[in-house]
């Protein structure tokens, strides 16, 4: 059917159409500049230069060896810029160099719609490196430019001016993107949300941030430094106190005298998952619920690690998530873009009054040797105190009237024996080496114990009522089971330095002045730009909740409270019904939908008239006048003679004698003729 | 089985789309299918569905969504732009046989309304792409190819737009009540060769009133003759003024006669005369044309020439 569209000279594109997939090249691959080599733009300036010097007549088609040369040239720069290969980003890489070099040879409209297409996918891969709402508004810009060429492409005005032609393809693009948006925000939350189909390629240049799964003392001091966002919290009821607000994210049993790590053997995502589901799996019956319950909703920022962190211990949680027998919840997937997670924590429950022989094996493990004076302090202690409450109090107790110092600056410690050296001569340090030598302390005692790490506290947004948890959160505590109570939470911090965990960081080392050196504070303390701050970050986190963290879960929230019990039919009767709305709205914007509406009523009866008799085998001819076709239809139904004379007579009196009293009189008359007539 | 299907197609297109001297498109007439751009998009669209799922991304399924509504929305713009357009006949340029008709046809939008890329021709034919972007209404004019003498009725003509993204192809045909008229291919014989002696002359010549060669007689003088015609010597012995009067023959004229013609075949002699006439046409000469049951005396000029192609075109061709 389109064969007579394949023919004559319009399959070429025109030079207003090649400015104008210059310019959508150009918007496209503008944001890639951040996360992928420099030296690619140069090349796609080049390519964009060269066309435009084509088109303009000054230099020839580049020939097939210069297209290939170059071509070479830029796959061989990808490999030695150190792109992983394959990788998503070598993909976008490759994809950004073809789509460049896609206008060195453009000529047809084909290759034109492929520039554009590829550039609609280009668009949406850049939301795989940030979706903030700035990048989602270059990308609505980016859609309107591309789709804009992509009309250029099919239609160029001769009578317009460039410039006039640029105008209003741009134009009549947003118009059509806008009149999309409610049906792409009912696809948006209409759609079903399934779960990854496989297993992703990373995005090499997200570097895995936040709390790692490893702690020499030292890591959780970088951390510090950085004002990143980990995640911002929403409480359904009251907040719970600054000091309560232990986030609670990975548990690390092994010691090897150096570093503390999960498990002897550091698991993959795989197997940790595979372990997570097997011996080490979550038991429900391991929690006995007391106190009030704290819900709340947590979004998570995207940091290509599985971990969570959530108040322990957490009991109902929806969402793709795991819950392990150290009751930590954790994502079945990298975080590759930020995630949603509703969660009801308990934290006045008892954990593991029974505890399983396993577990108490990775509580208790310590290395064969080293830090002896450690050792030998706690059997020393042990035995000076009654009972392991006592121990423990005592333990706390010398941490604070010993000369410990809470540093963020501490010196540097050995590759063994660290413990001791903390302990017995540097006495300075963070949460990271209390915790640690805590532990230490516990377990060569014959106390089972852990270190947990995760965040304390965070920032409260009254503006947007939600707490904003920071990388310069992050904190390290220990947990001690106990006969009777099960896995006790003890922050050996909190006795060195209270303010740590009741004012946060900041507070803890003012009089040090080491809270995120080397960055720009100044918003911090202008009481104003702190304000905007807090409103800034509040729209962000609206943003995050609502759009970004749309998924399954929320969806289904969604429809529940829209429709109640949800229902194959309730739902299609929904959707279906703004469907009907949508389409109906699109015909009344484009004028389709008003032709019959904006006929005058005599004009409207009168074909009707016209359809009555033609039934009865009298049709009008076009252009024939009433007064004849009313001779003609009088003869040939002599019956209805009288009618279709006193019909077109009216009708021709409010044709041509319009009379604005008489109007209503008029055509209530051609009504009643019309019912005579049929 | 193929061609059943076809003719019956054909029928129903011919039942649903009548012919008319002017032709309105709306929702009845127009046909709309996603293009294969739209289907490419389509693809498109489904890869980022893909994308969004897998990396769980809000945005990339925001980016896929839209382009869907794009793809839905932009077959209602596609049909607008079809849509109202009305489509008149004005006529078709006679031509000869085997050389390409020429059909003009106006097209009009109302005011409200402008048509970008509208898309006419037929399949294999002539296509114009004509836009409606500053004028309500603009005459194009497309050529067919003919192939025949005799009437031509430029068969439907394809109406049809992808404006504006090219995602969807809206089409119509329109027959337009239109009729040319192909003349016989000039083709001249020389079949003098052949030894027959005919002439396209007649000898029984008819008298053309107002000649000046041959003495045709007197008669009274009326005001306005010329002086030299006045027959003096009569003058002189009645005292009255008569008026020599003489006549050009026929005889001077030439006749183009289809009995005369010893060509095997109409179709070969119609060709013949058809040579004939632009050959004493361009010869400024005067030519009368005989053809069985329809005689055209002689004459000259445009007017003359046309009647006489058209006499031959439709020699043996029944109205209808």
């Amino acid at each position: 059917m389109g064969n007579g569209l394949g023919t004559g000279g319009n399959n070429y594109i025109t030079y207003s159409g090649m400015i104008w997939l210059l310019a959508a090249q150009l918007v496209v691959m503008l944001p890639f500049a951040l996360h992928l080599p420099v030296w690619l733009i140069p090349l796609v300036l080049f390519a964009a230069g060269w066309r435009l010097w084509v088109l303009s007549g000054g230099a020839s088609q580049p020939g097939t060896l210069l297209k290939l040369g170059l071509m070479l040239f830029g796959i061989g720069g990808l490999f030695l810029s150190g792109l992983k290969f394959p990788s998503l980003e070598a993909m976008s890489a490759l994809l950004l160099l073809g789509f460049a070099f896609k206008s060195l040879e453009v000529i047809q409209r084909r290759d034109a719609l492929v520039v554009v297409f590829i550039g609609y996918f280009l668009v949406a891969l850049h939301f795989l490196y940030t979706q903030s709402i700035l990048a989602g508004l270059y990308g609505v810009v980016s859609l309107v430019v591309l789709t804009g060429a992509l009309i250029g492409t099919q239609q160029t005005v001769a009578e317009f001016t460039a410039v006039q032609n640029v105008r209003f393809n741009l134009r009549l693009a947003a118009v059509m993107l806008l009149q999309c948006v409610p049906l792409m925000l009912l696809l948006f939350v209409f759609a079903p949300r399934l779960q990854p189909l496989w297993s992703l390629p990373m995005l090499t240049d997200q570097a895995k941030t936040g709390i790692s799964d490893r702690m020499t003392p030292g890591d959780i001091a970088s951390l510090s430094q950085s004002a990143e966002l980990a995640f911002r919290v929403t409480f359904k009821g009251e907040r719970p106190a600054q000091n309560q607000l232990y986030w609670r994210g990975l548990v690390l049993n092994h010691f090897d005298g150096h570093e503390w790590r999960q498990f002897e053997q550091t698991p993959d995502l795989w197997q940790m998952k595979e372990l997570v589901r097997q011996e080490y799996a979550f038991r429900p019956d391991a929690v006995q619920v007391a106190g009030t319950p704290i819900e709340y909703e947590a979004v998570y920022e995207k940091t290509g690690q599985p971990w969570l962190f959530t108040l322990s211990p957490t009991l109902k949680v929806a969402g793709d998530v795991l819950q392990a027998a150290d009751f930590r919840v954790m994502a079945a997937q990298e975080l590759q873009a930020p995630l949603l997670l509703k969660a009801t924590s308990y934290p006045q429950a008892l954990r593991d009054v029974q505890l399983a022989s396993s577990l108490r094996e990775l509580a208790l493990q310590l290395p064969t040797d080293g830090d002896l004076r450690s050792r030998e302090l706690a059997q020393r202690l042990r035995q000076e105190t009654g009972s392991e409450q006592a121990y423990i109090d005592k333990v706390l107790a010398r941490f604070r009237e010993q000369q410990f110092f809470y540093t963020l600056r501490p010196p540097t410690l050995g590759d063994s024996n660290t413990i001791d050296e903390f302990l017995f001569e540097s006495q300075r340090g963070f949460c990271a080496h209390y915790a640690g030598s805590f532990v230490f302390l516990m377990r060569a005692a014959g106390i089972p114990a852990r270190v947990v790490a995760g965040y304390q506290g965070g920032e409260w947004n009254a503006q947007g009522q939600y707490l904003a948890v920071h990388q310069y959160d992050a904190h390290a505590w220990a947990e001690v089971w106990q006969q009777g109570k099960g896995w006790v939470q003890i922050d050996p911090t909190a006795v060195i330095a209270p303010q740590r965990v009741e004012q946060g960081l900041e507070a803890a080392v003012q009089a040090e002045g080491s809270f995120l050196q080397g960055q720009l504070l100044s918003t911090r303390h202008l009481p104003w730009l702190n304000g905007l701050r807090h409103k800034l970050d509040a729209v962000q986190y609206g943003w995050q909740r609502w759009v970004l963290g749309y998924d399954q879960t929320t969806q289904m929230d969604l429809l529940h409270a829209i429709l109640g019990e949800l229902t194959l039919l309730r739902v299609a009767t929904l959707v279906g019904g703004v469907l009907v709305v949508i389409l109906l709205g699109w015909l009344l914007m484009l004028g389709l939908a008003r032709r019959h509406a904006r006929e005058a009523l005599e004009h409207q009866l009168y074909r009707r008239f016209c359809a009555i008799l033609a039934k009865r085998g009298v049709v009008r001819q076009p252009g024939q006048a009433p007064g004849a076709f009313a001779q003609q239809a009088a003869a040939a139904l002599p019956a209805q003679s009288d009618n279709i004379r006193a019909f077109t007579q009216v009708y021709e009196t409010l044709c041509y004698l319009p009379d604005a009293s008489g109007y209503a009189k008029h055509t209530r008359q051609l009504k009643a003729l019309l019912g005579k007539l049929s | 089985m193929v061609e059943a299907l076809q003719a019956r197609l054909d029928a129903w297109v011919k039942q649903r789309l009548p012919q008319a001297r002017e032709t309105t498109l709306d929702q009845r007439r127009i046909f709309i299918v996603p293009s294969k751009t739209g289907l490419g998009l389509l693809l498109m669209v489904l890869l980022l569905f893909l994308l969004g799922i897998n990396f769980q991304n809000s945005l990339v399924y925001a980016v896929c969504f839209w382009l869907l509504s794009l793809l839905l929305l932009n077959i209602f713009y596609t049909w607008r732009n079809l849509s109202g357009l009305t489509i008149s006949a004005i006529g078709v340029e006679p031509c000869f046989a085997g050389e390409k008709a020429v059909v003009e046809i106006g097209l009009a939008c109302p005011d409200t309304q402008r048509k970008f890329a509208l898309h006419l021709g037929w399949p294999g034919e002539d296509a114009v792409q004509v836009n409606l972007a500053t004028v309500s209404s603009t005459r194009v004019k497309l050529s067919h190819s003919t192939t025949q003498r005799g009437r031509f009725q430029p068969p439907r003509i394809h109406v049809a737009t992808r404006y504006p993204a090219g995602l969807a192809l809206a089409w119509s045909y329109v027959t337009l009540d239109m009729q040319g008229i192909v003349y016989p291919k000039p083709v001249e014989k020389n079949w003098q060769a052949q030894g027959k002696a005919a002439v396209v002359s007649s000898e029984d010549g008819l008298e053309i009133a107002g000649g000046s060669s041959d003495f045709g007689g007197i008669r009274d003088y009326r005001p306005g003759d010329a002086p030299k015609h006045i027959h003096w010597g009569k003058y002189a012995r009645t005292g009255k003024l008569h008026t020599k009067v003489f006549a050009d023959y026929a005889s001077h004229d030439l006749w183009l006669d289809w009995d005369e013609l010893p060509l095997p075949g109409i179709e070969v002699r119609l060709s013949h005369l058809c040579s004939k006439v632009l050959e004493f046409h361009q010869a400024q000469r005067c030519y009368g044309l005989k053809l069985p049951g329809k005689t055209i005396a002689p004459g000259k000029g445009e007017g003359h020439k046309a009647q006489c192609l058209r006499a031959l075109a439709l020699y043996g061709v029944t109205d209808g």
